[in-house]
């Protein structure tokens, strides 16, 4: 190849054709060698993804009967289903949702428009940055200590309260780094209307925002969904159907846990079934969020 | 105390069928399948639901020390001092045996023969060979593999644990003197295996593994348990009848607390490691109704519960046990 080219047109340093031709046969093969690498890389890491995914809908689809809906949880060899525990899941996380997101949405607004520069603003921020990656048992001992301890128990309304505090710090970062995206110029035109600052941030700002604000409830709804951890000691577990807030309450991550590791076949096939339902929920979840963030046309 | 079992008997009335009454209870995993299976009967007869959390023996001690719980259940006795401190009544809910487990190439359900001196020196890191000479001498006919022994026991605090132990320092002075009966020791050979599937996952795995599980756990998985010699000499299969014939034997009389001591006992066809598994309930409790709630459910349990009982290979208690609870009841708890 390099040997068509002759030496007398090339402008600059010399070439040696075979030290290019070595040079680039190199080049070439490390080039091979990392691309290969590259690709083995991904095949390992997808095949993995799909195996889990793949046993999770072969398991999980084979246990899956109308009684999974309609029936509680019941003793081993009782044909029971899951109701109680899907019901109590979505109970929680509603609760942790409704009590966590005004929270968080009220601290990312102070964080984002009150409090730059102030040593309170960046407190915040650092407490809300550590809770964000604080391990989530610790917020279930935490609500165990100040909640099921001290009362009554074990209870719905302390694992839905275990959820919100999980859910109050993803929903604070959401919220201050969207805002912080909208222009300045919008606020100064909102100002220069005569709006005063609430206004500006509640009819324009978080108007604005709205989009990524939803995204990131929706991405902590997500989270919290599949959370045994902070539900292990706030709301137990329970065998029977109850909508009580009051008394100890049944989620699908605990149920899995339990189930999971039993020595009964129908326990376990309960469990695929429920890690199954899990895993479409939040494959729902994360698919709306991804919508809701697509800019509009 | 005429007025206060009827008041018993007023507020029992009061939580009957109409309003399904809730009742919170948490510990043992031993007992955890005749508990669910009670409860589902007893929604439909006298309207209490059960919810029973299988957290452990340690954590259904605690959850009761707490009194975050309605009702506590240790495999594991609490001692007199601990009990009056935390003002709790025990009493015995059922009876159940820990077997052990082994997977080793060639052996079938129920062929090998053990011994509690064997199993400690097992346990000991003494015996370390499936062909060593104490173990084949016994088993003549059992085609024994030159394969390493690997005990696995409870890693985390364990009803069954103390149970196990507790037969270990019966059949060998040694270990009781080295090691001794808890919930959770420190072994001197072996790895740890967390819960009673735990053991059962490992045994199943691991081959020259051995292992103790409560009687349930290696039926439903299906492992291979083994024979064991008992105190009269004789070596018996894990059965229903040598569980009962064990359990018959226990002197209640005795036991301080219903704490009785089911380990090893006398009797030709009794099976050695025989416990009975506890509730645990506070003498003054938060919510009488639901204090009462719960004795109905255990009385119901004794009075109807023995055939679900047997059919998972649990013991009942014997009749003057069960009468001797309920007098407890009167006397003891709050109403």
């Amino acid at each position: 190849m390099s040997a068509t080219t002759s030496e007398g047109e090339m402008a600059g340093p010399k070439r040696d054709p075979q030290v290019a031709d070595m040079l680039s046969r190199r080049r070439q093969r490390s080039n091979w060698i990392v691309k290969a690498l590259c690709i083995l890389a991904t095949t390992i890491g997808l095949a993995f993804l799909a195996l889990i995914l793949v046993t999770l809908f072969w398991l999980g689809f084979g246990g899956l009967q109308w009684t999974v809906f309609t029936e509680a949880t019941k003793p081993p060899g009782s044909h029971g289903g899951l109701i109680n525990a899907i019901v109590g899941s979505l109970i929680q996380t509603a609760i942790g949702t409704a009590v966590g997101t005004p929270i968080g949405i009220m601290v990312g607004v102070y964080l984002a428009e009150y409090s730059l520069g102030t040593r309170l603003g960046n407190a915040v921020r650092f407490v809300s940055d550590v809770l964000l990656s604080a391990p989530s048992i610790l917020i279930g001992l935490f609500i165990y200590q100040v909640l099921v301890n001290p009362f009554d128990g074990f209870s719905g309304i302390a694992g839905g309260l275990a959820l919100a505090v999980i859910v109050i710090p993803i929903v604070v970062r959401t919220t201050e780094d969207m805002l912080r995206l909208i222009p300045v110029a919008l606020r100064e035109a909102a100002v220069a209307l005569g709006a005063p600052k609430w206004k500006s941030i509640v009819l324009v700002c978080l108007r604005a925002a709205l989009d990524g604000i939803a995204t990131g409830v929706l991405l902590a709804v997500a989270r919290i969904a599949g959370e045994t951890a902070p539900l292990l000691f706030t709301s137990l577990g329970n065998l029977n159907w109850s909508l009580s807030l009051a008394q100890p309450m049944s989620s699908l991550p605990v149920t899995i846990y339990q189930y999971a590791g039993s020595a009964f076949e129908d326990w376990v096939q309960l469990a695929w079934v429920g890690a199954l339902l899990i895993t479409l929920g939040v494959l729902a979840l994360n698919i709306v969020a991804r919508v809701l963030l697509r800019p509009r046309a | 105390m005429k007025t206060l079992s009827l008041a018993l008997v007023a507020m029992l009335a009061a939580a009957g069928p109409v309003a399904a009454q809730q009742i919170t209870g948490a510990g043992a995993t031993f007992p955890a399948p005749v508990y669910a299976k009670w409860g589902e009967a007893a929604k439909a007869a006298v309207g209490i639901e059960l919810n029973y959390q299988a957290i452990g023996s340690g954590g259904g001690q605690n959850q009761i020390f707490n009194r975050t719980v309605d009702f506590g259940a240790s495999d594991a006795p609490v001692d007199g001092a601990k009990l009056a401190e935390q003002k709790l009544l025990q009493f015995p809910a059922v009876m159940g045996a820990v077997v052990p487990i082994v997977n080793i190439p060639g052996v079938e359900l129920n062929k090998l023969k053990l011994t509690g001196e064997i199993l400690a020196e097992i346990y000991a890191g003494k015996i370390t060979k499936w062909n060593d000479a104490k173990i084949t001498a016994i088993n003549a006919g059992l085609a024994l593999p030159a394969l390493a022994i690997a005990p696995v026991y409870r890693a985390d605090g364990s009803g069954t644990t103390f149970v196990f132990t507790s037969y270990l320092s019966a059949a060998n002075a040694e270990w009781k003197a080295g090691v001794g009966a808890a919930a959770s020791v420190k072994w001197p050979a072996g790895n740890g295996a967390k819960g009673n599937d735990g053991i059962a996952a490992t045994v199943k795995q691991v081959k020259g593994a051995i292992g103790y599980v409560e009687n349930a756990y290696a039926t439903q998985n299906k492992l291979i348990s083994t024979q064991l010699k008992n105190k009269a000499g004789h070596f018996v299969e894990p059965t229903l009848a040598a569980f009962s014939s064990a359990a018959a034997s226990g002197d209640w009389t005795k036991a301080q607390n219903y704490a009785v001591d089911l380990i090893d006992t006398a009797g030709a066809t009794s099976w050695p490691i025989v416990s009975a598994t506890f509730i645990l309930l506070p003498k003054d409790p938060k919510d009488a109704a639901r204090s009462a709630a719960v004795m109905k459910f255990f009385d119901w349990a004794y009075t109807n519960g023995g055939k679900i009982a047997s059919d998972l290979e649990y013991i009942a208690l014997p009749k003057p046990v069960q009468d001797a609870v309920r007098a407890s009841w009167k006397s003891e708890i709050k109403g």
